[in-house]
C-alpha cells in the first residue's frame, strides 16, 4: 500500500514537473532538431531570417497573456514589453515583421504543424508528434 | 602607335566590353533570378502603416520671445512597404512635420525615406535610394516617435528644430547607398555599416540648375563599427564629406566664393546604451568640424546627451536626461581681424511614457535650457554676451497605426 502512495505521489510529481515545462516546437521540415537559447533569441528578435538559405522562419506569439509565454520570454531575457519595442523597432526600419500572434495555444499548436519553417511556444502538456519539439524550458515555481 | 594596328585592336576592345557587359548583366539576372521572384498569384501585398505625435508645448520668455502655449501635431510619417521577393524589400516614408500646411505654409512635408534592400543573410545588406545612414544609435530611428519616450528630442535629432538647430551639420541626414550587417562570434554581435551619399551642397535654385540634386562632384562618405553584448551596444561612427554652405559669407569677406568652397568636414559620433533589470541608459557624442586654413574658418559642434530610465512597471517609463550642444565659429575676415562666435545650449530634462496600450503612447516632459552665446571681434576685443533660460513644458500622444 505504502508503495502505490509513494508511487503515486512520484508520479504526481513527475507530471506537476512536465506541466511545468514549455516547449519550443517547430515545424517538422526545420533543418534543426535542438536549438540554443541564443539562435532562438535571434529568431524571435528578427536578427536570423531563415533556417536556411531556402527557408524562412516563420516566428509566433501567443496574443493573451499566459505562464507560458511568460516564462518563454524569461527564459529569452527579454520582458514581453521590451521585445514588442525590438519588434516595433524592425517593423517602423523596413527591418521586418513582428511574429504572428495567435490566440490560444491550440491555434498556435495548428499553425505550426501546418506551416513549413515555422516556430513557437507551448506548454509542454499540449505538444504533440505533429510538430518537432526542439527544446524544453522549464516554468519558475 | 601605328594606325593599322589600332584598326586592328578596336573589335577586340569592343569585344572586351561587350565580354564585360554581359558579365554584368548575367550577373544581375543571377542575382534577380526565378527563385527569389514572387509568382504573380502569390504577390506579397503592400503594406501602409504610419504614425503621428500630437503635442502640447508651454515655453516660458526667452529674449524676445513671449511666453507661449501651443497643440501642433508634431509629426506624421506615413510608410509604404513591400516585399519584392525572397531576399527584396521596398520601402518608402512620407514625414510632415508642425502641423504642414502647403496652403498656409506651415511646417515641412518631405520624402524622407525611399529604399530598395538586398538582404542576403545577417552579414550582408545593401540597401539602394534615399536612406537615413546608421550613425551612432538614435539617428536612425530618430523619426520614430512611437519607439522614443521623448517628445522633444535630444536636441541633435530633434528635427522640428530643424530651423535653428543646426541638425544637418551634426547628422548625416541622408544616403544614396549603404552595406550593413552583422558578425556573430560567440554570444556577440559586431556590427558594420558603409555609405555613401551626396556632399551637403544641395541645389535649390531652379534658375541654377535641377534643384535637390548635388552641384559638386564630391560625395558623402561614412560608417559605423560596433558591438552588441546581451543588452550592451556600442559603437562608433564617422563621416566625411565637402561643404560649399560658407560661400554665402564670400562678398562680405570680399574674397571669391572659391575660397570658400568644398570645406572638408568631418563627423565623430560614438555611442553606449544598456539595460540592467528595470533600468536602461544611453548615450552618445557627436563632434563635427569643418576647418580651412586659408582664409581661417572653423565651425565646430560638439554635441553630447545621456539618459538614464526606469521602467515602473510594463507601461510606465519615466527617465531623466542631460543635452549639451556647444558650437564654435570663427571667421578671419581680414588680415588680424576675425570674428568668434561661441554658443552653449545646456538641457535638463525629466519625463515619462505610459503604453496605454500596444499602438497609443503618452508622454509628459519638462526641459530646462540654458542659453549663452558671445560673439568677439578681434583685435577690437568688442565682446557681446547673451545668456538667457527658459523652460519648457509638453504633453503628447503618439500612435501607430
Amino acid at each position: 500500500m505504502k508503495a502505490a502512495i509513494v508511487t503515486i505521489l512520484l508520479l504526481l510529481g513527475w507530471a506537476e514537473t512536465s506541466f511545468s515545462q514549455v516547449a519550443v516546437i517547430a515545424h517538422k521540415s526545420v533543418p534543426m532538431d535542438t536549438i540554443k537559447k541564443s539562435e532562438l533569441l535571434d529568431f524571435y528578435t528578427g536578427d536570423i531570417k531563415k533556417w536556411n538559405a531556402a527557408q524562412a522562419v516563420v516566428r509566433l506569439d501567443l496574443k493573451a497573456r499566459s505562464d507560458t509565454k511568460k516564462a518563454f520570454y524569461k527564459f529569452l531575457g527579454k520582458s514581453p514589453s521590451r521585445m514588442k519595442s525590438i519588434w516595433l523597432k524592425k517593423m517602423l526600419s523596413g527591418e521586418g515583421d513582428p511574429p504572428l500572434s495567435m490566440h490560444s495555444e491550440d491555434a498556435l499548436l495548428q499553425k505550426v504543424a501546418s506551416t513549413p519553417g515555422a516556430i513557437g511556444f507551448v506548454s509542454q502538456r499540449r505538444a504533440t508528434g505533429d510538430v518537432k519539439t526542439l527544446f524544453l524550458i522549464e516554468k519558475e515555481k | 602607335m601605328n594606325p593599322c594596328c589600332k584598326k586592328l585592336k578596336t573589335p577586340s576592345m569592343i569585344a572586351n566590353k561587350m565580354t564585360f557587359l554581359c558579365a554584368i548583366v548575367f550577373l544581375l539576372v543571377s542575382f534577380t533570378a526565378v527563385p527569389n521572384s514572387f509568382p504573380q498569384d502569390k504577390e506579397a501585398p503592400i503594406k501602409i502603416f504610419g504614425y503621428f505625435q500630437n503635442s502640447f508645448q508651454q515655453w516660458t520668455t526667452f529674449q524676445s520671445r513671449p511666453k507661449q502655449n501651443s497643440f501642433s501635431l508634431q509629426q506624421l510619417n506615413l510608410l509604404f512597404q513591400k516585399d519584392l521577393g525572397t531576399n527584396w524589400t521596398a520601402f518608402i516614408d512620407f514625414e510632415f512635420l508642425n502641423n504642414f500646411s502647403s496652403g498656409r505654409q506651415w511646417g515641412s512635408a518631405k520624402l524622407e525615406e525611399a529604399w530598395v534592400k538586398y538582404r542576403a543573410n545577417m552579414r550582408f545588406n545593401l540597401k539602394l535610394g534615399l536612406l537615413v545612414p546608421i550613425f551612432n544609435n538614435l539617428h536612425e530611428i530618430k523619426n520614430r516617435t512611437p519607439l522614443l519616450p521623448y517628445i522633444i528630442r535630444p536636441l541633435a535629432y530633434e528635427t522640428t528644430f530643424s530651423e535653428f538647430i543646426p541638425i544637418e551639420v551634426l547628422t548625416p541626414v541622408r544616403a544614396f547607398a549603404q552595406v550593413y550587417g552583422f558578425f556573430p562570434v560567440g554570444e556577440a554581435k559586431f556590427d558594420y555599416a558603409a555609405y555613401v551619399g551626396n556632399s551637403p551642397n544641395i541645389n535649390n535654385d531652379p534658375s541654377f540648375t535641377q534643384t535637390g540634386i548635388d552641384t559638386t562632384s564630391t560625395f558623402l562618405f561614412g560608417g559605423r563599427l560596433g558591438l552588441r553584448y546581451g543588452e550592451l551596444k556600442l559603437g562608433l561612427s564617422a563621416t566625411y564629406d565637402k561643404d560649399n554652405s560658407a560661400e554665402v559669407l564670400a562678398p562680405e569677406l570680399d574674397i571669391s566664393p572659391t575660397e570658400l568652397s568644398a570645406i572638408p568636414k568631418i563627423r565623430l559620433g560614438g555611442d553606449l546604451s544598456y539595460s540592467f533589470a528595470d533600468f536602461s541608459f544611453e548615450s552618445e557624442f557627436i563632434k563635427a568640424s569643418l576647418e580651412r586654413e586659408s582664409p581661417k574658418l572653423e565651425r565646430n559642434l560638439d554635441f553630447y546627451y545621456a539618459t538614464l530610465g526606469y521602467n515602473l512597471t510594463e507601461a510606465l517609463f519615466i527617465y531623466g536626461s542631460y543635452w549639451f550642444l556647444d558650437s564654435h565659429t570663427a571667421i578671419l575676415a581680414l588680415p588680424g581681424d576675425s570674428i568668434e562666435e561661441d554658443e552653449d545650449i545646456k538641457t535638463t530634462t525629466f519625463g515619462a511614457s505610459y503604453n496605454m496600450m500596444d499602438r497609443v503612447r503618452f508622454k509628459a516632459q519638462f526641459a530646462r535650457v540654458k542659453l549663452d552665446h558671445e560673439s568677439q571681434l578681434l583685435p577690437a576685443g568688442v565682446v557681446t554676451r547673451v545668456e538667457d533660460d527658459f523652460s519648457v513644458f509638453s504633453l503628447a500622444v503618439s500612435v501607430f497605426f
